[in-house]
C-alpha cells in the first residue's frame, strides 16, 4: 500500500511511520505531499489537516492510529506517551523523555531527507519498544 | 526559539458557550504556545514551521468542537505595529520570568532537601517559559542565573557534608 503524509517530518509522522511498517503494512510506500488535495488515488493520507489519520479531539496522529486500528498493545501506548509530548507538548501525560525525543528527531530532519529519516526511525522505535517492554512490570509483559 | 520578526500566523476562532471544555482546553493550549490575544478570537503567533502546525491543530480542534476557525499568515501593517506585538510578547514573558526569580530567591531560605525539590520545578518552570520566550527579555538571563545560583548553593552544601 501507499501512504501519504506532509515532507519536513517530525516526531509524530515518524513514528506513524514506524508503526505502519511495524504493524500495519509491511510493505508500505511513503510520499510528501504538501496538502491533502495533492494525495493520490489509491494512497492513505495520514498526519494532514481534514484526513482522518491524524489529529482529533487533542490526539496526536499516532495515538489516532493506535485507536483506528485497535492497537491496545500497552507498549505502544506507553511510546505514544512520548510522541505525544514531544509532538504537543501539551503536559497530557508524564513522560520526561518527550524532549530527548524531540531533539534527536529534529536534528535529524536537518541532515536526511524525509525518506531516509523514515528509514532511520525504524530502528529507533524498534529500540524504543524493546526498552519500554524490558522495563514494563512483569505483569504487563508480553512474550 | 526565534521567530521572524516580519511574518506571523493568526488563529481567528469562536466556539460555542457550552460545553466549557473545548473552550478551557484551547485557551490552555494556546497560553502554553504563548501565543498573544489580540482580541477576543483573534491570537497571533511569531511565523515558524511549528507554530504554524500547532495552530493549524488547534484550528481543527475547534471545528470538532463545533466552532469557526481560520488559520492566516499576516503581517503587520507598519514597523510600529510590528514592534507594538513583538513588546507585549516580551512583557508577558519578563512577568513570568521576574515570578521564577521572585519564587528561586524564597526557596533559598528552604531547608537542602525542600529547596532540590523547588529547584527541579522551577527548572522545569524555566524550561516551560523558555519555549515560549520569541523575544527574550533581559529578565530571561537573570532568572538563569538565579536557578544557577539556587543551585550552587545546593552544590556547597553537598562539598561540605
Amino acid at each position: 500500500m501507499k501512504w501519504a503524509t506532509r515532507p519536513g517530518c517530525h516526531i509524530d509522522r515518524a513514528a506513524c511511520a514506524w508503526l505502519i511498517r511495524r504493524f500495519i503494512d509491511p510493505q508500505a510506500e511513503f510520499l510528501f505531499v504538501a496538502d491533502a488535495s495533492e494525495v493520490p488515488p489509491d494512497t492513505t493520507a495520514f498526519d494532514m489537516r481534514g484526513v482522518e489519520l491524524s489529529h482529533h479531539r487533542g490526539d496526536c496522529s499516532f495515538e489516532t492510529f493506535l485507536r483506528r486500528y485497535e492497537l491496545d498493545d500497552p507498549i505502544l501506548w506507553r511510546i505514544a506517551e512520548g510522541v505525544h509530548e514531544a509532538d504537543l507538548e501539551d503536559e497530557r501525560y508524564d513522560a520526561p523523555e518527550a524532549a530527548g525525543l524531540d531533539m534527536v528527531l529534529r536534528g535529524l530532519s536537518l541532515v536526511r531527507s524525509d525518506h531516509e529519516l523514515i528509514e532511520l526511525a525504524q530502528p529507533l522505535f524498534d529500540g524504543l519498544y524493546e526498552y519500554h517492554r524490558q522495563a514494563a512490570p512483569i505483569d504487563r509483559k508480553r512474550s | 526559539m526565534l521567530g521572524v520578526a516580519d511574518q506571523w500566523v493568526l488563529l481567528t476562532y469562536r466556539l460555542p458557550r457550552e460545553p466549557s471544555t473545548p473552550r478551557i482546553a484551547l485557551w490552555r493550549k494556546l497560553r502554553r504556545l504563548g501565543a498573544l490575544q489580540l482580541i477576543d478570537g483573534l491570537v497571533a503567533l511569531p511565523l515558524d514551521a511549528r507554530n504554524r502546525e500547532q495552530l493549524e491543530w488547534l484550528a481543527d480542534d475547534v471545528l470538532e468542537a463545533d466552532g469557526e476557525a481560520t488559520v492566516w499568515i499576516a503581517q503587520p501593517g507598519s514597523a510600529a505595529e510590528r514592534s507594538s506585538l513583538q513588546r507585549r510578547m516580551s512583557a508577558a514573558a519578563a512577568a513570568e520570568y521576574s515570578e521564577l526569580i521572585a519564587l528561586a530567591k524564597a526557596a533559598g531560605a528552604l531547608e537542602s532537601q525542600a529547596r532540590r525539590r523547588e529547584l527541579v520545578k522551577l527548572r522545569r518552570e524555566l524550561h516551560r517559559v523558555r519555549r515560549r520566550d520569541y523575544f527574550p527579555p533581559p529578565e530571561r538571563e537573570h532568572a538563569e542565573q538565579a536557578l544557577a545560583a539556587l543551585a550552587v548553593t545546593l552544590d556547597e552544601e553537598a562539598v561540605a557534608r
